[in-house]
């Protein structure tokens, strides 16, 4: 309770700063108002129009969850599900085990590691969308220069269709995010891994705790936090994540990668089937807010949220 | 003595293996990125050959120069700086001014504000773009760049006050309490002496909003048709007719629309990660 801490301590008289009932108002006006047009109105127009069957040129009817229910009788739709499933499940385990990996390496006392640092930033930094064309263009079957390089050194000895057959598009579209996504786990587990003090390690030495000891009593704890925050932020980030799937796939082939978010553009934006298209992005909404709860309580304090 | 010894061939060892994986992580990094520049500068007879050459056996600009004087994609590139910089810029005063009010004023419900923009900054955009497009296509602003500029605020701005709350908050209370006594006003106190103190701050974010929008693609694709109006990611999509990639262009646009990031990344590297997480996990 900091505030009022605060707030107790006697303040000699006016050294308060004291402002007119109306000046917080002003300052905060223009953003809420925004806020409340384009977000929080958009929202819960959207849970409405989920309830209804509001199409292109047609008139709209309540329909109460029937779009839910068909939803979830859809093959398709199902199959979205699932593979968004093992897309968000796969993907941020390997950006967790590669970050972590990433972040011990450059804790490491080892020469050029800021250099490194920012090196191995790159794939975060660079827009989504140019990344993905890279890798298609790595993909592609003639010309691609993935399969070149496999073919070249024996490993395989067949040209791999990376982006056509169903194991391999969904392994190519998590190859891309991981790519992508592990050195934001790398940069956040770095900056907590040097909190850790180099005593706490050579104290454990010296009492005779191996490599892995000390990296299951020592380091683990100390970067609990930061990796919890990390992965959960990533995988908000990764269960809702578009483009690569979009730019890389279009969802196919066969619905081999259609996902959520896939699956709701087409149905939303090409046919303009808008009712159902909403119901399908907001269903896992309780999911997420579970999600934000828990990171919420990793970064705010109680009683100093403000 | 002995055991300084073996201590220090075992750092030796475990240096070793930090090179090698760190080796290892660079070229996964790195080689797509170098990747796209080798394909920029080749002929488009060397890209397709059989076994793709690690260097260009011949440097050509050409791929740059069709891209540069017979496709949309300037055009594309200004559309983006015009509205990364509209955006973050606005973005960036409006939040000041919020962040203000909630860190620094007895505002009612700022506890509650503050809640509020963690969700908002986490809301997926899967979940508004089609109630965001809706409304667009109601107010009559799709299809153009205003409409895209007020838009892009609904992720700039959560991201913004995320930031700038916790920067503003590591500010001693003492610095305006001094102010005060010297007989400051409210708007002369946060104008002249409270937003100067958080100049740092408010760059890192200006810099990471303008990000934010660079990359940004979802919006672009659903809210604009004309080419004309089109940002460099909706854009570069446009570069690949019927199926057929015109892979050299598409890397050197590729390559070009990196550069304003790299940039921004090199000045700024206190705050690589966005600040998500600096200094904001509890304990």
């Amino acid at each position: 309770m900091k505030g009022d801490e605060r707030m107790a301590v006697p303040n000699a008289p006016g050294k308060r700063i004291t402002y007119t009932k109306i000046f917080p108002y002003l300052l905060i006006a223009p953003v809420l108002i925004y806020v409340l047009i384009f977000l929080v109105f958009p929202f819960f127009y959207g849970i409405g129009i989920s309830l209804t069957d509001k199409k292109i040129g047609s008139s709209v009817n309540f329909i109460g969850l029937k779009n839910y229910v068909q939803l979830l009788k859809e093959p398709k739709f199902v199959t979205s599900i699932k593979n968004t499933m093992t897309y968000t499940v796969i993907s941020v385990l390997l950006k967790v085990i590669l970050g972590m990996a990433m972040a011990l390496v450059l804790n490491a006392k080892i020469c050029g590691r800021s250099l490194a640092r920012g090196l191995l930033l790159i794939p975060w930094a660079v827009p989504t969308t140019v990344s993905i064309y890279v890798w298609k263009w790595m993909f592609a079957d003639t010309g691609g220069v993935l399969n070149a390089m496999l073919m070249g050194t024996g490993v395989v000895d067949q040209k791999i269709a990376w982006l056509s057959t169903p194991a391999m598009a969904m392994s190519a579209i998590v190859l891309v995010n991981v790519w992508r996504g592990a050195p934001f786990i790398g940069i956040s587990v770095l900056s907590g891994l040097q909190t850790i003090s180099s005593d706490l390690y050579e104290s454990a030495t010296v009492d005779g705790a191996g490599a892995f000891a000390r990296f299951c009593y020592i380091t683990i704890p100390s970067i609990k936090n930061v990796l919890m925050l990390s992965t959960l932020v990533t995988t908000i980030w990764t269960f809702n994540d578009f483009e690569i799937i979009w730019l890389l796939t279009k969802g196919g082939p066969l619905n081999s990668t259609q996902v959520i978010s896939t699956y709701s553009y087409q149905a939303g934006i090409l046919q303009m089937d808008f009712g159902k298209a909403v119901a399908a992005s907001i269903m896992f909404l309780p999911v997420i807010i579970v999600i934000v709860n828990i990171i919420t309580g990793y970064t705010l304090k109680k009683g100093d949220d403000y | 003595m002995k055991k300084e010894r073996k201590r220090s061939a075992v750092n030796r060892r475990e240096d070793g293996i930090a090179y090698l994986v760190l080796i290892i992580f660079l070229v996964f990094s790195l080689f797509p990125i170098y990747w796209m520049l080798n394909t920029s500068l080749k002929s488009n007879a060397e890209i397709y050959e059989k076994v793709p050459t690690f260097f260009p056996r011949e440097i050509r600009v050409d791929a740059y120069k069709r891209l540069l004087f017979e496709t949309g994609f300037p055009r594309a590139l200004w559309n983006s700086v015009l509205i990364a910089s509209v955006v973050s810029l606005m973005t960036i005063f409006v939040s000041m001014l919020a962040s203000y009010a909630i860190t620094r004023t007895n505002l009612k419900g700022r506890f509650f504000m503050s809640r509020c923009v963690l969700y908002t900054y986490l809301l997926p955009r899967t979940m508004l773009f089609i109630p965001l497009y809706m409304l667009a296509v109601k107010l009559g602003i799709n299809n153009s760049l205003f409409g895209l500029g007020i838009i892009y605020p609904t992720f700039t701005i959560p991201y913004a006050m995320w930031m700038l709350i916790a920067y503003f908050k590591t500010v001693p209370k003492e610095v305006e309490e001094a102010a005060v006594i010297d007989g400051c006003g409210p708007w002369k106190l946060m104008f002249q002496v409270f937003f100067p103190l958080v100049v740092p701050g408010i760059v890192s974010t200006l810099i990471f909003c303008f990000t934010l929008c660079w990359n940004e693609y979802l919006y672009s694709l659903i809210m604009i048709n004309d080419s004309a109006f089109k940002t460099f990611p909706t854009m570069l999509s446009e570069l690949i007719v019927d199926d057929i990639f015109a892979w050299a262009p598409l890397m050197a646009g590729s390559l070009i629309s990196c550069i304003p990031i790299l940039v921004v990344y090199t000045f700024s590297s206190k705050n690589l990660t966005g600040g998500f997480t600096d200094g904001s996990v509890k304990g």
